[in-house]
């Protein structure tokens, strides 16, 4: 059982940050038990809402001074259980810091707090023709500042690139409420070693970022969608190798498979894709409109080659919009289909990704389980989409065991055990496939640069050496 | 990983005994989270207890058994919802979530009463003789210029600020004096034949309570432009309130009673449609198959009842509208959350604005967001209901319209009520108040006669 | 003062370990030097040191150019790797000066991407993977060989751009790019650095981005030669359709000079030659003022700036410790910051490396005693 808090360190937070923003009621600490993981559920021993960066800065003061650990939430959409209360922790929310502080068209710039939601920074700055390029699938309801602490990816990540190249500067509120600046996009000059690049994809175990400074891009020209469809998800594969490896650079490829397009197409989400398809993959291209079709008309052409039964172009913005509507929300679509889904998320080679999905296919298979596929081809990012009823035991208990083994798999083949949604608590134990004991106790020792008493977001990212520690 | 499984039993509460029913809408939501920033509690507070998400993770609680219905919890949160649904159309998983907080309501209603206004009002309404004398004396008020005074001259805070925000609804009710209409508005002989174009349907018109009560004319309106595009419109006696007040309130038992009247008259005069000039109304109507889905018999016919459900500007917009003569005027217009998110209508009410010849129609920002009306939201949560009021006078003000229209009474009564206190010169109009208005200039309707109905 | 006691060339990760390990032992400095270019101050180390040079650490481990990634160890010339990538038509976009000479872990090791990195993103986020021996030998692999990646915290990104203060890298991998169609550089040459300063401001602000921006003053004499030059990558009606609407925007014609590029990458060493190179930042806006205020503290001096980045260096010539500070003065009232490196000859104006907040400063200083506790890195530190 989580213990409660006392009346006095109740009182103190309510005094910081005003009483209606300071939860400690056990019935209404529940709905904060999980994030978008729901397969672990710990209650918090109390929800703090901090207004603004000092106010953040005295909680953290407040609660490290009390010995309580912090765990940092934004929008719990997080899918490694990054937002779980762990050891006993006090769960801050960023959900009041919601201001878009500063949009600078000149430098292409903007501020923000962390409670700023993703879309929302694009939705402001589209007026000066400019937008936020990262777009995590949840960028309609994901914050920020949890995009930095998971250094979220997206479709159009295969052009753009991934948060940390967006994010030019910080102010964090790091161990014991001490808030520091770190970089800034007028000071690249100034020597110090990447802290910014080193804070982004922490997971909240580093500090809480309280102000996030971004680069903006201008929005672009023009875009040609296509929507390739195929028999099976090998001559998809076999598709987006041939398109990476051309010299074709597109903004998004993005793979989905039959039992994928049976739960969006049955949902208000769907895009229009053939039910009957074996994979569909969408390709995007952006930029000046002068190039578009001929680089469409490229990979429309490797599609073919592939063996694809139908190359359809989205012609105008409302069929392009439900092309992707289809593709972003198909996390949510699967609770259609099946009562309990786990999202895993690997990275493989590119070139490797016609054999690693059929290997997935025949462990699925094997272990008798649902596998739905949708990710981001382009990157070689996986996410096969495990379903699943919990109130089987055994089937979880299969589940476990061919998460596994897809992990080793992706590792086997040069990839790795996560590519966009973060260690969390969900993947601590298969750090070790990927990384040796000097590395994990290296990682460990960052982590105490930054949080010497580990009392931000315990008990995640490392295995057992930062249990070892304390 | 592992994972935490629902433990069986331990079910007391209704809600827990009702999920075999329910399990299909509950279970589906797999907590991404794509709610929260649709929800207008949860952008204002910032708390999850008051998003989609995590009142559907309180319902789950309780259906496990891990939380008490009863509550402090649960009650507030469930009553802290305003109802708008605006959750449901971003859905990945189509959570029907209206369904479960009707249910929600129930339940914590049970362990937990509600406050006496609200049962007081509810029972008021579920009776047509009780409500008749309310909504009288409510035009006496309005007719008199006291609710408009009391809305201006009683005081912002304190006990009376409930009060003083009843009377500007009541005051909002009041007709719009569109641009060019003299004080006394002709209205109306019947639509002479020649002007009716004959699509062959009979349809009902659903008279409602409040519409009834306070906004007659928008009921005559609603009749005329029909009969205007060719309908033959019914009357059908013996109707009542739709109910929705009362499955909100969490009255489910006094919401089915009243559903099973309407489901009975309607399907007994034959009409091919019912039509429906209150969103909310037409939400609660078309789930009849829902509110009645363990009654058996009943069940079959409160779905043949819902599927002839209309929104009056779902039918004008299929046929047309046709064009009256011009209204010159700007109005602002907002979505009302029962038609946008619960009936997922959002062209036709603007389609038939478009159809009058002179009016320019400045769609609000954030348009798609709850007014905060929500029955009488403003009243049982001041504050809150307040705040997001507030916004959505300031987002109506700030197009600098006319008037606004918008095809929902509460919202009517509820952004009105924000320019009542305000003093704001913008008016509240129903879309086919103005439409009705454009066909009488047209003379659709014969000469204009110097009476007009009152209400 | 001290003189290093002997230079080694190790062949393989492990013996790079080795010498650390024995270093640490010793208490014995390490120098690392990659191409040697930009090795100096080697009579500044304040205890004994030897020098660990890459030139050995040479070949292409793994390339995958269906995949777009390339792993080679880290004393691999970049010219080497270009030849190899190049008859793939793939290439790897980076351009910092002297660019020719480098190897890809001095490259990584500065974390200098040049003014590509508009058009490309920072060196930083396509190294996606190295090896690195820290000062006491252990051998840490960082990353991987895929483009995503999020598993654990990111420590690669604290060893790019180290310039060797964490360990010194001996295996990277680094995701490689499609090279494009045509490569265009747009000249615009004028008298008043002020008019091409306006020029370039609209250039950053155009609904089209080029790959990048860079304003020279590459002599003395600013009528000798200051210019502009964008350059643009794509497919030839793209670039075309970029050139008008940039030119329409910033209401200029570009000139195509006949070897443009030569021009960049010549302005661009000339500048990195100086005695004394400063490097300044400040946001874009502010690049005009602060090239004003190099010439009123300098002079007209050479200088080179990525006017998108707002980042310029500046060849400071015979400049004294004292005028480079006031420009450093100057240049942080802008917002900005400044740092100095100079060959040994002109080592007075040392002291003008980076300048943090005590609190990062000692954040930063926690950082590096995890990876060097002994300190036997960077024996030669400004």
């Amino acid at each position: 059982m989580t213990r409660s808090l006392t009346a006095a360190v109740a009182r103190a937070l309510g005094d910081i940050v005003g009483r209606d923003h300071v939860i400690t009621d056990p019935d209404r600490l529940v709905v904060y038990e999980s994030d978008g993981l729901t397969a672990y559920r710990v209650a918090p021993r109390a929800v703090v809402l901090p207004g603004s960066t000092e106010e953040l800065a005295a909680v953290v003061r407040l609660l490290h001074g009390e010995g309580i650990a912090v765990i940092p939430r934004g929008a719990g959409t997080g899918l490694s259980g990054g937002a779980l209360p762990t050891l006993d922790g006090v769960v801050v929310g960023t959900a009041r810091m919601n201001r878009i502080l500063e949009i600078d068209p000149v430098n292409r710039l903007a501020r923000v707090q962390p409670g700023v939601i993703n879309a929302r920074l694009t939705e402001a700055t589209r007026p000066h023709g400019l937008y936020y390029a990262p777009d995590p699938s949840s960028q309609s309801t994901c914050t920020l500042g949890g995009n930095v602490a998971e250094n979220s990816g997206g479709p159009h990540c295969l052009k753009y690139g991934v948060t940390t190249r967006y994010v030019t500067g910080l102010k964090v509120v790091l161990a014991g409420g001490e808030i520091m600046e770190l970089g800034g996009a007028g000071r690249t000059a100034d020597g110090s070693l990447d802290l910014v690049g080193l804070f982004v994809g922490s997971e909240g175990c580093f500090g809480i970022a309280a102000e996030i400074e971004v680069r903006l891009l201008p929005l672009t020209e023009g875009v040609r969608t296509l929507l390739g469809i195929f028999e099976t998800m090998e001559a998809a594969g076999h598709a987006v190798t041939a398109i990476i490896s051309s010299g074709l650079v597109p903004a998004a490829v993005e793979i989905v498979d039959n039992a994928t397009i049976r739960a969006v197409e049955a949902s208000v989400y769907a895009g229009g894709y053939p039910v009957d398809a074996g994979a569909a993959l969408v390709i995007e291209f952006d930029g000046t409109e002068a190039g578009l079709d001929s680089e469409a008309d490229a990979a429309e052409a490797c599609c073919h080659a592939a063996g694809a039964r139908e190359v359809r172009r989205a012609t105008e913005a409302s069929q392009r919009a439900k092309l992707w509507n289809g593709r972003k929300k198909a996390f949510g679509t699967m609770g259609r289909i099946a009562p309990d889904l786990l999202v895993q998320d690997a990275t493989v080679p590119r070139t490797r990704l016609p054999e690693v999905l059929a290997s997935i296919t025949e462990i699925g298979e094997r272990y008798r389980l649902r596998v739905a596929n949708v990710f981001h081809a382009g990157d070689g990012n996986l996410h096969p989409n495990i379903l699943f009823d919990r109130n089987d035991p055994d089937e979880l208990h299969r589940v476990e065991q061919a998460s596994l083994e897809i992990m080793k798999l992706c590792v086997a083949v040069g990839g790795t055990i996560t590519g966009e949604h973060g260690v969390g608590v969900d993947k601590r134990g298969y750090m070790k496939l990927v990384h040796g004991p000097d590395e994990l106790a290296a990682m460990a020792e960052v982590k105490r640069v930054f949080d010497p008493t580990g009392l931000f977001n315990p008990g995640k990212v490392l295995p057992d050496v930062e249990a070892a520690h304390r | 990983m592992s994972a935490v499984s629902v433990p069986p039993g331990g079910v007391t509460s209704r809600l827990a005994q009702e999920l075999e029913v329910q399990r299909e809408r509950l279970l589906p939501c797999v907590h991404c989270g794509f709610c929260l920033p649709a929800c207008p509690t949860y952008n204002r507070l910032g708390d999850e207890n008051d998003s989609p998400r995590g009142r559907l993770h309180l319902m789950k609680a309780v259906v496990e058994g891990r939380l008490d219905p009863a509550s402090d919890a649960f009650h507030t949160h469930i009553d802290r919802c305003l109802g708008c649904r605006a959750c449901e159309p971003v859905c990945p998983s189509g959570v029907e979530y209206g369904t479960l907080l009707e249910l929600a309501r129930h339940t914590a209603a049970e362990h937990r009463p509600q406050g006496r206004l609200t049962r007081m009002l509810l029972f008021v309404m579920a009776s047509r003789a009780l409500r008749s004398l309310l909504f009288a004396g409510g035009r006496v008020l309005r007719a008199s210029g006291l609710a408009a005074l009391g809305a201006r001259a009683l005081p912002s805070a304190g006990v009376l600020r409930s009060a003083r925000f009843g009377l500007a609804m009541l005051a909002a009710t009041a007709a719009w004096r569109m641009p060019g209409v003299r004080s006394s508005r002709g209205v109306a002989a019947p639509v002479s034949d020649d002007a009716k174009r004959g699509t062959g349907r009979r349809v009902a018109v659903l008279t409602g309570c409040v519409q009834e009560g306070l906004y007659g004319r928008v009921n005559q309106s609603t009749m005329r432009t029909l009969e205007a595009n060719g309908f033959e419109v019914v009357e059908v006696k013996g109707q009542d309130c739709c109910g929705a007040l009362h499955a909100h309130g969490g009255d489910l038992d006094r919401a089915r009673a009243l559903a099973k009247t309407n489901v009975e008259v309607f399907l007994a005069s034959g009409v091919d449609l019912v039509v429906v000039n209150a969103a909310g109304c037409g939400a609660a109507m078309k789930e009849y198959g829902t509110l009645l889905e363990s009654d058996g018999d009943d069940h079959a016919r409160a779905r043949d009842l819902a599927s002839r459900v209309r929104d009056v500007t779902e039918v004008l917009a299929e046929v047309g509208p046709r064009r009256g003569a011009a209204v010159e005027c700007s109005v602002a217009y907002d979505h009302p959350c029962h038609l946008l998110h619960a009936q997922r209508i959002s062209r036709p009410p603007l389609q038939v604005l478009d159809a009058i010849p002179g009016v320019e129609v400045r769609v609000i920002a954030n348009a798609e967001e709850c007014c905060g009306g929500a029955g009488i939201y403003g009243i049982t949560h001041p504050d809150l209901g307040g705040r997001i009021g507030a916004d959505k006078v300031a987002a109506v003000r700030a197009v600098g319209a006319d008037a606004v229209a918008t095809p929902n009474p509460g919202c009517m009564m509820q952004i009105g009520a924000g320019l009542v206190m305000d003093g704001a010169p913008e008016g509240v109009v129903h879309p086919v108040e103005l439409l009705d208005e454009s066909y009488r200039r047209a003379g659709y309707y014969g000469e204009p006669s110097t009476q007009r109905s009152p209400g | 003062m001290s003189v290093a006691a002997s230079v080694v060339h190790p062949t393989s990760t492990e013996e790079v370990a080795v010498t650390m390990r024995a270093a640490t032992a010793d208490g014995v400095g390490v120098a690392v030097v990659a191409s040697g270019r930009r090795f100096h101050g080697a009579r500044s180390a304040e205890r004994p040191f030897l020098v660990m040079c890459t030139d050995r650490l040479t070949g292409t481990e793994i390339y995958e150019p269906a995949d777009l990634t390339l792993t080679a160890k880290a004393g691999t010339r970049l010219t080497t790797l270009a030849v190899e990538l190049g008859a793939q038509k793939q290439w790897l976009p980076y351009d910092p000066p002297h660019v020719e000479e480098r190897t890809l872990g001095g490259l990584v090791s500065t974390g200098e991407s040049g003014p590509l990195w508009m058009g490309y993103g920072e060196l930083r986020n396509h190294v996606l993977g190295l090896t690195v021996v820290c000062g006491d030998g252990r051998v840490l692999k960082l990353g991987g060989r895929v483009v995503k990646n999020v598993a654990g915290f990111d420590l690669l990104k604290a060893v790019v751009g180290a310039r060797g203060r964490l360990g010194v890298i001996t295996s990277v991998c680094v995701r490689a790019f499609p090279r494009p169609a045509v490569d265009r550089v747009l000249v615009l040459r004028g008298d008043s650095v002020a008019a091409l300063v306006a020029v370039a401001r609209a250039v950053g602000t155009a609904p089209v981005m080029p790959v990048s921006s860079v304003l020279v003053a590459p002599a003395r004499a600013p009528s000798a030669g200051a210019a502009l030059l964008v350059r643009l990558h794509g497919a030839e009606p793209t670039v075309d359709a970029d050139q008008k609407t940039l030119e329409r925007h910033c209401g200029v014609s570009f000139e195509r000079a006949a070897d443009a590029v030569g021009l960049l990458a010549s302005a661009r060493d000339h500048v990195a030659d100086a005695e004394v190179e400063l490097t300044l930042s400040v946001l874009p806006s502010r690049l005009g003022d602060s090239l004003v205020a190099v010439r009123d503290v300098l002079g007209d001096v050479p200088f080179a700036a990525d006017t998108y980045k707002g980042f310029a260096r500046v060849a400071a010539g015979e400049s004294d410790s004292e005028a480079t500070s006031r420009l450093r003065t100057r240049i942080e009232s802008l917002g900005g910051a400044l740092t100095a490196r100079a060959t040994d000859r002109a080592r007075d104006v040392a002291g003008l490396g980076s300048r943090m907040a005590p609190s990062a400063a000692a954040l930063t200083q926690r950082l590096e005693s995890v990876f060097d506790p002994k300190g036997v890195l960077w024996p030669c530190r400004p």
